[in-house]
């Protein structure tokens, strides 16, 4: 066994990596022959918009976390305290533009609290962000009282809120231009910076990172407050399309953004977290949640085939990891 | 004469292409220490697979105490008798102490357990073999590698083993643990227990083996009693090939100071430690566990900063208080734990080797990949890393290969004094003597390289000076060519009188 002889890869390694993909276009075509709403371009354009943009900006943001071995299950709530407190202000008529700034304010102080108690704090990702969790929740219930969503009156001058959610630019919505900025932030970010290698770095081997130099607490810093801020964008993105603010309703972001994430990193050939495979993650999501309701499935029944998609997408991936690693 | 304890006979084993066993024997008389050496890809760990029941050989026989064993599995082979340490602790790392080590027969009271039997059991099954006690009630993972190998072993002797085998034991060691395994290893095999020990330490297995044999390319090329044995026979026995030199040491001008340290201390661990390293000079630097040695390269390096003194790179002085700003100084450490510290195994080499370059490889804000490319193609070639390419990932690498990307980062960082832990511990003969070539040939450039060791024959072979510690002081400094390792221990051991005060 020397080493210099490459490692064989088995084809069922090559093949793994186009297995969501693959499910990705299998789903489609079942779709789009069963439901011919399915196929119009309009439902198209609606899945972009409304079951996958946000749930992306909130992906993205996750992709980075997961990338440097951390995870953040606050994502929910930095999305409703942006919408909490950008609502309320507008309510009490607070322009538009200060009541955004205040609301992606108030998405940044989360991913603050994440930052601070993992790096100083030395509390685990999983740990501490979970704590914020609690603590948002609470929070936005005891704000609420108890959970009384906020409406904002009709006669609020909203002609800016109305082209958050539904301006066009070039004759695409506007949300999707914010992913696409997103996209473009964190892939550059992701695989051409140092920043990004840092966080894979760190991701593998955090000891090993800062033994070399890198600023790991910097970095982590960072890595939370990117996310909170993509979270922030989404959750004044959906205030703006239901023109209210719903407590506790970002938190359905969070587990189809670590869904998306680790679906994603089976088309990566080292199975990393990647951003075109975070994306085709949330597209999967989205296209489900929108084609299994037009074929007329029942909402529950939606939970468990997504549910078993997801099983045998990461199945297929982790046989066939294993098929590599016992060579 | 009596049945062999343990007779490997013809065993053939391929995989693919690749013969790793061909024809190998491995016979164990009772009550003996039987060493098994060879070079990494010799055939070592398949044979030990074969044995344990994890591979199925091709060809070839296994008899246990004179009984030839028709179907080899786990379980076959531990009803009779044998029991392997494997060199990563197979243990659960949630379980407390007792019940990892009980786990599969635990003790109690009928079906149920009683947890404080079995601590009790448990640190008095420890306590029979062991001078230690274990900290009470803690997890497998939180002990120390050897505290953990000291549940693995304990775990084997519950089941009174015929025949020990041992992989490497003292890979995760540092030398007064390993010392206190020597010690237990030579009680069993006095109470009749037979011994298979593997080890890239020849010195270990000339110290406590009674046979060796020495496998090459999949077979064994000899058996032979290692104390009539010289060193450098069995090595050439090992890479067929005569290695007159272990020690490629060129003599290097030495040039200007590179590194100067004054008064340097750490409350509790280290005081007025002073030294100067040179352009073009190896310093070595050694001491038992506790003299302040590591410690000292710690400092140094920024992991734990210095509270007394300073430190003076080229001429300018400033505090050292994070690795990244001894890296800004010119330092590089290659780290005792290659797995935990060194490397990333599981990022590739390209990575790994710009991981603290990546500054320099940086225009506008993203990395050159182009830049990149061709600083990490350069450095493969100029240290001879094996690897399939340069996005392979470090752990598909020897451990010699892995520890070269570890001096490559450094390389690629522009570093101009190297400072080394331990750097050749668990890597194969061949590789270590191309890490001292390594290390001369970064001297001759100029760099300034200072190594902890406790291998005194490295140190010996390849230093310019070496520097001996003894409870927190350097107390010694001798010169390779009017010392010998028996006078560095000595020194080390706090029994030569030290000199009055060492300003090196």
């Amino acid at each position: 066994m020397s080493a210099t002889t490459a490692p064989t890869r088995p084809i069922g390694a090559q093949l793994v990596r186009v297995t969501t993909p693959a499910a990705l276009v299998i789903l489609f075509v079942i779709f789009a022959v069963v439901s011919p709403t399915f196929r119009t371009p309009g439902n198209i354009l609606h899945i972009l918009v409304n079951n996958f943009s946000l749930p992306a900006l909130v992906a993205l943001g996750m992709t980075l976390v997961v990338s440097a071995g951390g995870i953040d299950l606050s994502v929910g709530v930095a999305a409703d305290i942006a919408a909490m407190l950008a609502v309320t202000l507008m309510q009490n008529g607070t322009g538009l533009g200060l009541s955004l700034i205040a609301g992606i304010g108030g998405a940044l102080l989360v991913g603050l609290l994440d930052a601070l108690l993992i790096t100083v704090f030395g509390i685990s990702p999983f740990l501490a962000t979970l704590g914020v969790l609690f603590i948002g929740e609470s929070v936005q219930q005891l704000a609420t009282n108890g959970g009384t969503p906020i409406y904002l009156v009709s006669n609020y001058p909203a002609a800016g809120l109305d082209f958050l959610a539904h301006g066009q630019i070039l004759g695409l919505p506007l949300p999707l231009w914010l992913v696409a900025a997103a996209v473009v932030l964190t892939q550059l970010l992701l695989s051409g910076t140092a920043f990004g290698r840092h966080l894979r770095a760190i991701g593998a081997e955090p000891r090993v990172a800062w033994y070399s130099g890198v600023p790991v607490r910097r970095a982590t810093w960072l890595v939370y407050l990117l996310s909170a801020l993509l979270c922030g964008v989404a959750g004044l993105l959906l205030s703006a399309t239901v023109k209210s603010y719903v407590p506790l309703s970002g938190n359905a972001f969070m587990l189809d953004a670590i869904g998306a994430v680790f679906v994603g990193t089976t088309i990566s050939r080292e199975t990393r977290p990647n951003v075109l495979g975070t994306l085709l993650g949330v597209f999967f999501f989205g296209m489900l949640h929108n084609g299994l309701l037009l074929i007329g499935w029942n909402f529950y029944w939606q939970q468990v085939a997504i549910g078993l998609l997801v099983f045998i997408v990461l199945g297929i991936s982790f046989l066939t990891r294993r098929l590599q690693t016992t060579d | 004469m009596a049945e062999p304890a343990l007779a490997l006979r013809d065993l053939v084993k391929t995989f693919g292409a690749t013969r790793a066993l061909d024809g190998a024997n491995l016979v164990v008389e009772r009550g003996t220490v039987h060493g098994l050496i060879g070079q990494n890809g010799a055939g070592k760990s398949t044979i030990i697979k074969i044995l344990g029941g994890l591979y199925k050989a091709d060809g070839g026989t296994i008899a246990i105490n004179g009984k030839p064993l028709a179907h080899v599995s786990p379980r076959a082979i531990e009803h009779l008798g044998v029991h392997i340490i494997h060199q990563e602790a197979l243990l659960v790392p949630t379980f407390t102490v007792a019940e990892a080590l009980f786990l599969g027969a635990e003790p109690g009271l009928g079906p149920l357990l009683s947890p404080r039997i079995m601590r009790k059991r448990a640190e008095e099954v420890i306590g029979r073999y062991f001078d230690v006690t274990l900290p009470r009630g803690a997890l497998i993972g939180e002990l120390s590698p050897a505290h953990r190998q000291i549940v693995q072993i304990t775990r084997a002797l519950l089941n009174r083993p015929s025949v020990l085998v041992f992989d490497e034991p003292t890979a995760a060691l540092v030398r007064r643990e390993a010392n206190r395994l020597f010690g237990l290893i030579r009680r069993l095999r006095d109470e009749g227990t037979s011994i298979v020990y593997i080890s890239h330490y020849l010195e270990e297995v000339q110290d406590l083996c009674d046979r060796v044999t020495i496998l090459r390319n999949g077979r064994d090329v000899a058996t032979v009693d290692p104390r009539d044995t010289p060193m450098p026979q069995i090595v050439s026995l090992m890479i067929n090939r005569d290695i007159d030199d272990m020690f490629p040491k060129v003599p290097v001008p030495i040039g200007k100071p590179a590194l100067t340290v004054q008064g340097l201390g750490r409350r509790g661990h280290f005081s007025d430690v002073d030294f100067t390293l040179h352009e073009g000079e190896i310093l070595g630097l050694t001491g038992l566990v506790g003299s302040g040695a590591k410690d000292v390269l710690q400092a140094i390096f920024g992991l734990e900063p210095a509270d007394q003194g300073s430190i003076i790179t080229h001429g300018k002085q400033g505090a050292i208080n994070s690795p990244a700003s001894a890296i800004r100084r010119g330092l590089g450490l290659v780290p005792e734990d290659r797995r935990g510290q060194g490397i990333a195994l599981d990022i590739s080499v390209r990575e790994n080797t710009t991981l603290a370059s990546l500054g320099k490889l940086t225009r506008f804000g993203f990395i050159s990949r182009r830049r990149e490319g061709k600083a990490v193609a350069g450095l493969i070639a100029r240290l001879g890393i094996k690897t399939p390419g340069p996005d392979a990932r470090v752990r598909d690498l020897s451990g010699g290969n892995q520890q070269k990307v570890v001096l490559a980062k450094w390389l690629s960082a522009d570093s101009d004094i190297y400072v080394l832990d331990e750097p050749t511990v668990a890597i194969d003969v061949a590789a270590k003597v191309e890490i001292y070539r390594l290390l001369g040939d970064l001297a001759q450039r100029g760099a300034a390289v200072l190594i902890l060791s406790s291998d005194l024959l490295e140190l010996q072979g390849i230093c310019d000076r070496i520097l001996v510690m003894y409870r927190g002081h350097v107390t010694h400094q001798l010169r390779p060519a009017e010392t010998t390792p028996e006078a560095i221990l000595a020194a080390a051991t706090g029994a030569a009188a030290p000199a009055e005060k060492v300003a090196a």
